[in-house]
Formats: C-alpha cells, structure tokens, sequence
C-alpha cells in the first residue's frame, strides 16, 4: 500500500510537466466546452423553490398532487390582504378602492400600459378575481331566489346604507376571514391564477390534426318515438389527450407579482397591503436569490482580498480562481444541460466547491512558494509541490464526493440533484487543479523575485507596528467608517472584523503555529477535556434539535413575506391550505347521504379539535346544506344533509347549473370525487405532522364504515403542506442515513491512506466535532433545522475532513522521515497547519459573509458553516495534537519511533 | 373559496342555442358574401322558426378521446333527456317564453325550468325553477343587465347561456375570414369579435364559424380566449332538412382544456305547433295533471 501510495505521488509530480506539453490542446478542448456549458448555464438555468419539486413526479404524494390539479385546477393563488388606511374596510373609500382595483384586475387589458412600469401582459395568468365587491349572497324573497351582491355597484355614500352592508357581510360565516376580518379592519383579494396548470407553449389538440371527424355514433340515432333515449357508444381504449403542464420557472411569479404590484400601487393611498400565497413569496424568493449574487461577489472578493495577502501574488491568486470558478461552471453547466432543475442547495455546492478549491490551491501553492523561496526554478517547484499535497489533495476531494453522494440515494429530487452537482464540482476541481493549473501558472506565474522577497504585507505590517497608537486607532477608526458608510453598518463592521482578523493573524501566525504544541504537550488533559465537554455539550445540543420548517420563517422577522403571513393568520383565515381529496369509485357517490355526513363530520370535528391550527374549512356538504336551506325559505331547520339521495342530486343540479366552473373545481363530472378544503394557519411541520397524524386517525374512523357501501372508497390528504412534511421527512431520515455512510467511508478512506486503523479513526474524532457543535449550537439557541440547514452536515465534514487529511498524512510523511513523534507533529504544524490556518480564515471569513442574505436558510447556513469551520481549525491545531500525542498512533510503521514521553524513549512497535 | 361567487342562473331554451349558431335558411350563399348580412339572415330565419316548437332532446356528455381518427366518448356517457316547449311573444315577437321538463336521470325526473326573455335590455329575463324532490317551484331573480355573471352550464354540459345568446349581433365586428372546406364541404369562415362590453360577460375573446355555403348551416365554430387559445369547438353533423330548412340534428360542444364533450342530439324537432299560452306559466311546472294533459296534446300534434 505504501508503494502504491508512493507511485500515485510520482505520478502527481509528473502531472504538470505533462499537462503543460499538451496545453494547445487541453486549453482548446476546455475554452470550447466551458463555452458551451456557460451557454447552457445562461439559457437553461431553471431554479425552483416550490415544494413539488421535492419528489419524484411517480411519488404518491405527487400523483395524488397532480390527480388534484387535474381534477380542480391550478392551487397557486395569490391573497393579498389589505388593510384599509380609514380603519374600515366597510367605508365607502375603501370599498370604492377594492371595487377599482378589481376591476383593474379583471379588466387589466383595457388599462393605460404605458402609465405602468411592469409588464402588464403578465397579467394573463390571472384565472379569476374575487374581493368584497365580487361576492353573491343567496336570499329568498317570497317565492324569489335572489342572489344579490353584497356590495351594490353603486356603493352608497351615506352612513346608513354602508353600515347595512357591513351588517349583511358579517351575517356570512362563508365569507368573513376569507374576504374581510371579523373587525373590518382587514380585507382580501383572492387572486387566482393557473400556474402550475398552463398546458406548454408547443401543446396542441390531437383533434387539430388531420383527417380527424366526428365518431358515427354522434349522428347515429332514431328518433324518440323508436327508442327513447339512445345510449352514445364509447371506447375505454380511445386516447385521451394527455396535456403536459408548463414547469413554473421564479421568474415567472417574479413577473406576474410585479404585474400585479404596479396595479395595487394605484390604490395604496387608500389601502395598505400584505401579499401572501405562493406567487408573492417565490417573488420575494427570486429578488432575494439575485441579492444573493452581490453576497456571493463579496464573498469571491474576500477570498480573493484574502488568498492575495496570504501568496504576495496575483497570478496565484487569479488562477486558483479561474480554476475553482471553472469547476462551478461546469459542473452548472453540465447539471442543466442534463435536464435537472436547480434549488436555492446550489449555495451549498458553491460553498463546498469553493471550500475543496481552496484548500487544493492553498496546499499547492504554499508548497510551491516554499519550495521557490528554496531557490528551486518554477517547473521544479510545481512538480515537487503536486508531489507533496496531490495525494491529500485527491483523497480530500474522494472522501468530499463520497459525503455528498450518499445524498444521492434520496428520494427527493432537489437533494439528488445537490448531491451529484456538488460531487461533479469536487471533482472538476480536483482535475482542473491538477491538470489546468499548472497551465495556467505556466503562462503566467510569480516571479522568482515576488517568491522570495520578503512579504510585502509583512513589510507593511511592520511598518504599521512602528506608528503611534493613535494614529492606528484613529486610521483604523476612518477605514471602518469609510466601508459602513460605503455598504452599510453591519456589513462595514463586519468587513472591519476580517480586516482586523487579517492582520492578527498575520502577525501572529508564527507565534500561533508555535504556541500549540507546546500548550498541547504542557495541558493535554486539559485539552481534551475542554473537547470532550463541548463533544457532550453539542450531543446534549443535538438531541434537543427540532427538525421544523416553517416557510414563513425563511424570511426574517421585519421582511415583506413574514409580516404579510403573521397579518394573514392573525386577521384573516390563514394562507394555508389542506385538501382532503374523496374518491368513492362510483359514479354519483357523493350524492349518497351517508357519504356527504361523513364529510360533514369530519368537517366539525376538525374545526373543533384544531382551532389552533385550522380556521375553516369548505366543502360539498356546505353547498347541499347551504342550497337545502335556502330551497326551503332559508329555514335555519334545513341546513344539514338531505335524507335522500335524490333531494341530494337535485340540489347539486341546481348548484351545477348556476356555477359550472365553481362546481367542476369542488367535484368532477361524474359526482365521483370530490375534495374538503381546510384553511389553515401558517405552523411549522412539526406541528403540522401531529396534526396530519390525528387527522389520518379520524379519516379511518369515519370513513371505514362506509366502506360496505363504497368498496373503492379513497380518502387521501393531499395539498402543498402535507407535501412539505413528506419531503421533511424524507430529507431528515435521507439525513441521518448518509450522516453514518459518510462517516463510515471516510473513515474507511482514512485508514487506508493512513494504512492505519487507529490513525484512521482518531482523525474521524476532529471530523465529528464541528457537524455535532453546529447541530448542538442549534438545538441549545431553538433554532430549528430546516430542509436548508439540515444539509449543512456534508459541508462541514467535506471542510474539517480536508484540513484533517492534509495535517495527518503531512504527520505520517514526517514520521517516515523522523522517525521522532514531536518532531513530526512539530513540522506538520508549523507546514501545514499555516495551510489549514489560512484556509480557515479564508473560508471561514468569506462564508460568514453569507449570514447577512435576506433569505434565512442561506444566512444560517453561512453563520454556522463558518463557525464550523473555526471549529475543525481548533480540532486540527489543539484536539488532533493532543490525540496524537495520548494515542501515539504509528500509522503502521515498523521499526522504532521516538515518542512523546522524555527525549529518546524509543515506542516500539508492541508498546 | 368556492361558493363565494355563487349565484343562480338558469335557462331553457334549447331552441336559442340550436337555432342561433347552427341554422341559416331562406338565404342562398351566391347572394351575398358579406359577413354580417349572412349572420344577420341566420337570425331572422332563427325566429321565424322557433316559435312554437316542441323538441326531444338527450344531452350526453362524457370525456373524449381519439379512436382510428375518431373523436369518441371514452368512459360511458353521462345522459339527460329532455323535453322543451317554446313559442315567441311580445309585439315584435322577439320575446321568448320556454320550458324544460327533465324526463331523465330518474333523479332529476320532472326538474323543471320555465324561462321568460324579453328583447328589451331594460327588461330582466325571468326564470321559474321547479326542483320535483322539494317540490318548490323558486323565481330565480338575476337580470341580463348584470355584467359579470359567469355564462351558467345547460343542465350541467359542455353547452354554456353563452352559446345560445342571439340577438346582440350589434355587439360584435364580424369580419369575413376566407373560404375553406368542413367535412367535405364548401364553407366561409367568419369570424366574431365581442365589443368591450360584450367581452366583459364571455369567456370567447374570438368565434370563428365555419359556414356551410350551399346550405346556410354553421357546421363547426372555434372558440377562442383572450390569451388566443382555442377553448372550445363545436362540431354540427346529421344535417337534415326540416320544414325546408337545414338544421343540424346533433351538435357536438369539446371542452378542449378539459377534455370533455357533450352531445345534444335533437331526438324531434318540431316548429309550428299549436301551444296555448298558459302552457308556458308556472303552474305547469308544479301541477303534474295539467302538464301531462297539456303534453299530451302537444305530443298528439306532432305523433
């Protein structure tokens, strides 16, 4: 094994040399793919938030999902809740506000577009609109059905006339939360849309092909006298068209939202207001992603700001680069061009590409600068340097790719698509650092003068040492002023802290480096005590993590989304919607009163049971009792379900020839199925999945005794929220299960490289400490984890698993070649531990920078992929040393070693 | 959300539907090629014949599909049969009295729905709806000067209020498209485009009628929304001449984003019978005897 590891490093210092010979050809064949692969980038890039996108279009829960829609239409509406600014929804300059901007809505073609910013053919997606002015009442008058408005299209002026509609509107149980609040304070637009229902743009009816006619049965019947009614043939096996739907792309509710938002602007003298509902939140989504462009610049700048002062030259710094943003782009590139959508995870792969590119081009080039300040000619250096780190640099990027493939076994689409995009990443910056950098440097590369000269960022520090500590203060007062005055005070503080950081460390990093192994050989026990505290501490931590995702919570507190959602629920009727889909299997099953009472039961007792969660729900049963009542001179007596199932049908006939559209989207043609609607409030799955548990129970309890009846009965919860628990569900056990495999692989990696079982293991410690903290940390501050932050295990392995390799088979290489334990460890901290220290601070530093996103899930992510960071630091530079030294592993090395204990006590072998 | 918009909307006559879109006569193509003379005749002739006519009608609908080229029902028909009455009143005899009676599903039997509409836009149509398990006869009050109301389905088919509107040719530009063939024959394709107004109460942002030349009969129609996409399409077939007059015995309406079609199929159909006025009031609707002794008549008339 050790021959064969010392081939593959003959082969890694051959590497340069090679691709350098051949670089005409390997830089044509790379500029023409990475031309391609940016095409595909720029014009194929899909990302998509919405909760479908989670599962396989085969899942269950999206058949049942898509059976729905197909069945009902397009569930993506957008309610947008205002609050009137006279205090009173009811006053007529209110109601006169609603009226116009309904109409707008409606009639948006006839407006003035040039008067409007937004494209107001975006519009075109609007299915229907509905507010206070909209609404019907049924009334009998007599022997008159009347279906009035509720508010007149002349809206009165006076008190009284206005104080009877708000009289009328508050009688209606049906309409109050959904379209005004029980205190007139708050109303509501129900804006629907059908996204999500749109057949694609190259969608054309088979009956416009050619030579398509009318069946023969259509024209083939006698007259009534012969034979009564006739019966139309029909062909079960005749193809149906199958209409694909369009895939909603954020840009499109981006677009729409804007739309609407340029119209609602007209009236927001009169009304404030809150948009919520899907359309408005991937809106918000989508501005905060392209927010997330500038966070990424930053954070590029900074680990470029920060690689520049760490190499004294530029060429290294912009090559490292080009070679780590290259593997993005292909990776990207690749990904879209194979069909796969992306998530808001793509910051995740960003992270953990730039994470393994950066260790690989820090390792490589703080060897090649040492090896050039030996005096050794640029070739020379490089292949000595890829000799020395190709090895840990190949085996960090395996064990990297292993952690993040084993995602790939999910269900979930989005964390499939996660896994193999982040592995291609890691890969493509193995192979681009390995083969495309010593290209690149060879074009253009530091010159010998720049590899040797003293560092200029030294020199300055130096020079900064000598002034006047006011004058430090005060400039450091100005700069720090300047950046908060330039990107704002948190952000300007923050960069002042890198700042600050930088220069610390700079001047420090020798006495740091030298300071460790002896606090480690000084307080061993110390150490590892403090270690294993926080390894309880964060165990305890973790156990008390809650797995919860909450949508409104992807935004902070003061954002546009959260406050819309919290205004929603607390006013309103909430934005959330349940929908328990009834398929009895029988044609006209839902006119049989034992089934429309079990609905009608299990209606009140969701009402009853969950009034923290749901606050109403609707259905079929509420149309037969309401038209019931209504048929017998709005007798209170007569709202509830008929007896007969042909009082039933003709009350449903009545329903289905004032409302067609209305009908087809509560219950299907042939009265076979049908749907509950629960409106509930916005929670967290948690909450929901107890919810969901109990509801489940109650459906079997009511509805399996109708099963004699209705041998094909099916009762399932289907809806975006049910969806989102299945999908939490399956990303926290996907989870935990590739947790254990990556630990395990890399583990197994580990010991081989190290071709040891002991050394393996005690680097698995360092591993392990960092994702368990941040998991701890989690669960003892209550934050949550969510379907974002629950990802962020694989990336903080990839990172503190890196920096571990590198320092354990630079310590094995000084251990062959000692032969002396202290010594060993002392080089391996003073050569690679500069390495990993400013790999830290780099990474640490410019993932940080993420916190500061808009979108929560990506700001935790950068919060606590940071502090991990720090985390694997302090497990490499304290915790590994002091392992090492209790443990004195031999990584198999036969012969004696000298140990830790006095000088020249020599371990053996069976010590 | 759903009941939220709810109102009720009724109407019975069959007639307005099958002789507004689909019957021209009296009217010879070489005559005239302009547009809206043609569409202008159809509906004279309409009126002329509508008026005291007794019809059997089965309404089937279904989800369609494709069979050897073949549009056909795909799962077993969803039928209704029915028999409808009507005659025109008023002193232009451009006012409309009608009625239904549901013969089947046994569940519906003897729903019946009696409809007044009157020329007049000042005036509001009237509807008498007669649910037979209630046994309640309810004036529907809604008037066609309100705007927005959603067209209402015909007894629960494919067929909308809109498609049987007549009268309201004024509202529309209707241009001449070209000449075409349908089903074998030579047609112009005309096309309509509601006004403003007219356009705030459809759902067809565009008609195009394909025109039988020889024989006046409207033998298909696309309908299209404001977003340009073909919704629906009519498809007419077994035309016959009745009375001297081409009519289409069997009109097929396809749901193009549902999929769904139904078929009315015009069992008998018979104009100029004698039908006394009190026929068409409410009593019919409620008073079994009355009606059936009445029906009776008529049915003798025309057996």
């Amino acid at each position: 094994m050790e021959n064969r590891l010392l081939v593959l490093s003959r082969l890694f210092a051959a590497a340069p040399a090679l691709a350098v010979r051949y670089r005409a050809i390997i830089l044509l064949t790379l500029i023409m793919i990475s031309v391609l692969l940016a095409w595909g980038v720029a014009t194929r890039t899909r990302i998509d938030m919405s909760v479908d996108s989670f599962l396989d279009q085969s899942d269950p829960a999206i058949t049942a999902l898509n059976n729905f829609r197909t069945q009902f239409g397009s569930d993506d509406s957008l309610f947008l809740v205002y609050e009137a600014r006279d205090g009173d929804v009811f006053s007529a300059r209110s109601l006169k506000a609603v009226q116009a901007l309904t109409e707008k809505l409606r009639d948006w073609r006839s407006l003035d577009a040039s008067r409007y910013e937004a494209d107001l053919s975006e519009l075109d997606i609007i299915r229907r609109v509905q507010s206070i002015t909209t609404l019907r009442v049924q009334r009998v008058d007599g022997d008159t059905l009347r279906s009035e408005r509720l508010v007149p299209e002349a809206i009165p002026d006076n008190a009284a006339g206005l104080a009877a509609i708000r009289e009328r509107a508050m009688a209606e149980d049906d309409y109050k939360l959904a379209f005004y609040s029980a205190d007139g304070r708050f109303g509501a637009l129900l804006i629907q849309t059908t996204f999500g229902a749109q057949p694609v743009d190259s969608y054309v009816p088979a009956v416009n092909a050619e030579n398509i006619s009318l069946g023969d049965a259509f024209s083939d019947f006698g007259s009534f006298d012969d034979t009564g009614s006739f019966e139309l043939s029909f062909d079960e096996s005749a193809t149906v068209d199958e209409i694909n739907f369009d895939v909603v792309d954020m840009g499109e509710y981006k677009s729409f939202y804007s739309a609407v938002s340029a119209v609602y602007a007209d009236h927001e003298s009169e009304l404030t207001f809150y948009p919520a509902g899907n359309p408005s939140l991937m809106s918000w989504v989508f501005d905060v992603l392209q927010d997330m462009l500038w966070l990424a610049a930053g954070m590029i700048a900074i680990f470029v700001f920060l690689l520049r002062t760490l190499f004294r030259s530029f060429s290294a710094v912009v090559w490292s680069m080009v070679t780590i943003l290259l593997s993005l782009l292909w990776s990207w590139g690749l990904m879209v061009w194979f069909g796969a959508t992306l998530s808001t995870m793509v910051t995740l792969t960003v992270m953990l590409v730039f994470a393994t590119g950066i260790a690989g081009c820090v390792h490589v080039m703080s060897a090649y600068f040492v090896f050039r300040q030996q005096s050794l000619d640029h070739e020379t250096a490089l292949s000595r340097s890829y000799e020395k780190t190709g090895l840990a640099i190949m085996v960090t990027s395996i064990t990297t790719m292993a952690g993040v493939l084993s995602l790939a076994g999910t269900d979930l689409i989005p964390i499939q698509v996660f896994g193999v995009m982040s592995a291609l990443g890691v890969f493509l910056a193995f192979v681009f650092t390995v083969v495309l950098l010593p290209i690149l440097l060879s074009i253009w590369h530091p010159s010998a003068a720049a590899a040797n000269s003293e560092s200029k960022g030294l020199a300055l520090m130096q020079r900064w040492q000598h002034l006047p500590l006011s004058v430090q203060i005060t400039l450091m007062l100005i700069v720090t002023a300047l950046m908060m005055w330039a990107v704002g005070v948190t952000v300007g503080l923050y960069l002042a802290l890198i700042g600050l950081v930088t220069l610390g460390v700079l001047r420090w990093q020798n006495e740091i480096l030298a300071a460790c192994p002896g606090l480690v050989a000084r307080r061993p026990w110390t150490i590892l005590s403090v270690f294993a505290a926080i390894f309880a501490a964060s165990v305890y931590g973790t156990s008390q993590v809650r797995i919860d995702s909450n949508v409104a919570e992807l935004a902070r507190a003061d954002s546009a989304p959260r406050i819309a959602y919290n205004m929603v629920d607390e006013h309103m009727a909430g934005a959330q919607t349940i929908a328990v889909m009834i398929d009895t299997g029988i044609s006209d099953g839902l006119m049989e009163p034992a089934l429309l009472r079990a609905i009608e039961t299990l209606q009140e007792h969701v009402i009853a049971r969950y009034d923290e969660e749901v606050s109403r729900t609707y259905s079929l049963a509420n149309i037969v009792k309401d038209t019931y009542r209504v048929m017998n001179q709005d007798n209170p007596a007569f709202y509830r379900i008929p007896d007969d199932a042909v009082t039933i049908s003709q009350l449903l006939y009545l329903f289905n020839s004032a409302n067609p559209e209305e009908r087809r989207s509560l219950v299907s043609d042939d009265f076979s199925r049908s749907h509950i609607t629960i409106n509930a409030y916005n929670a967290g799955s948690y909450q929901y999945t107890r919810f969901f548990e109990e509801l489940d129970q109650e459906i079997v309890s009511l509805f399996d005794p109708l099963k004699a009846q209705f041998p094909d009965l099916q009762v399932t919860v289907t809806g975006s929220v049910p969806l989102m628990m299945r999908a939490m569900d399956e990303i926290a056990q996907s989870q935990y299960s590739s947790f254990l495999i990556a630990l395990s692989v890399i583990s197994v990696i580990m010991i081989i490289t190290l071709g040891s079982v002991q050394a393996g293991l005690i680097s698995v410690i360092p591993n392990l400490i960092p994702a368990l903290m941040t998991f701890g940390l989690m669960g003892l501050l209550g934050i949550t984890l969510d379907t974002d932050t629950l990802l962020i295990a694989p990336v903080i392995i990839g990172v503190a698993v890196d920096d571990t390799i590198h320092f354990m088979t630079s310590y094995r290489l000084e251990l062959i070649k000692t032969r002396d334990m202290k010594q060993a460890l002392h080089n391996t901290l003073r050569d690679v531990g500069r390495a990993v220290m400013f790999t830290t601070m780099i990474l640490g530093l410019g993932f940080a920078i993420l916190g500061f996103s808009e979108y929560l899930g990506i700001a935790k992510i950068g919060i606590f992929g940071g502090l991990a960071i720090f985390m694997a630091l302090l497990c490499d530079l304290l915790l590994l040393p002091a392992l090492i030294m209790k443990l004195q592993p031999r990584f198999g090395l036969k012969g004696p070693i000298v140990g830790f204990g006095d000088t020249g006590r020599l371990v053996h072998e069976h010590a | 959300m759903n009941m939220l918009d709810r109102r009720i909307r009724f109407t019975t006559s069959f007639t307005g539907l099958v002789f507004s879109l689909f019957m021209a006569s009296g009217l010879h193509a070489q005559e005239t090629s302009d547009a809206r003379q043609i569409l202008e005749q159809v509906e004279d002739n309409q009126r002329a014949i509508s008026d005291a006519a007794f019809n059997r009608i089965q309404l089937s609908s279904c989800r369609f599909g494709l069979q050897n080229n073949q549009i056909t029902c795909a799962e077993r028909a969803r039928v209704k049969a029915l028999e409808s009455v009507s005659i025109n009143t008023g002193p232009t005899k451009r006012d409309t009295r009608a009625i239904s009676i549901v013969l089947e599903p046994a569940a519906e039997r003897g729903i019946g729905m009696l409809s007044y509409t009157y020329d007049d836009p000042t005036q509001d149509n009237e509807t008498w709806l007669y649910l037979s398990a209630l046994g309640q006869v309810k004036r529907i009050a809604s008037g066609n000067s309100d705007d927005d109301s959603e067209a209402a389905s015909l007894f629960g088919s494919e067929f909308t209020t809109e498609d049987q509107d007549t009268g309201k040719l004024q509202d529309y530009t209707i241009n001449m498209m070209g000449e075409g063939t349908e089903s074998g024959r030579d047609v112009w394709l005309i096309e309509t485009i509601p006004n403003e107004k007219r356009a705030r109460a459809s759902r067809y942002a565009r008609t195009v009628q394909y025109v039988d030349k020889e024989r006046l009969v409207v033998l298909r129609a696309d309908m299209y929304d404001r977003s340009g996409r073909e919704i629906k399409r009519l498809m007419a077939s077994r035309i016959e001449q009745i009375n001297g007059v081409w009519t289409p015995r069997s009109l097929t309406m396809m749901n193009l984003v549902a999929n769904r079609l139904s078929n009315m199929a015009i069992l008998e159909i018979n104009t100029g019978v004698t039908i006394p006025e009190n026929f068409l009031t409410p009593r019919t609707l409620t008073d079994v005897a009355f009606r059936e002794a009445e029906l009776q008549n008529i049915r003798s008339q025309v057996d």
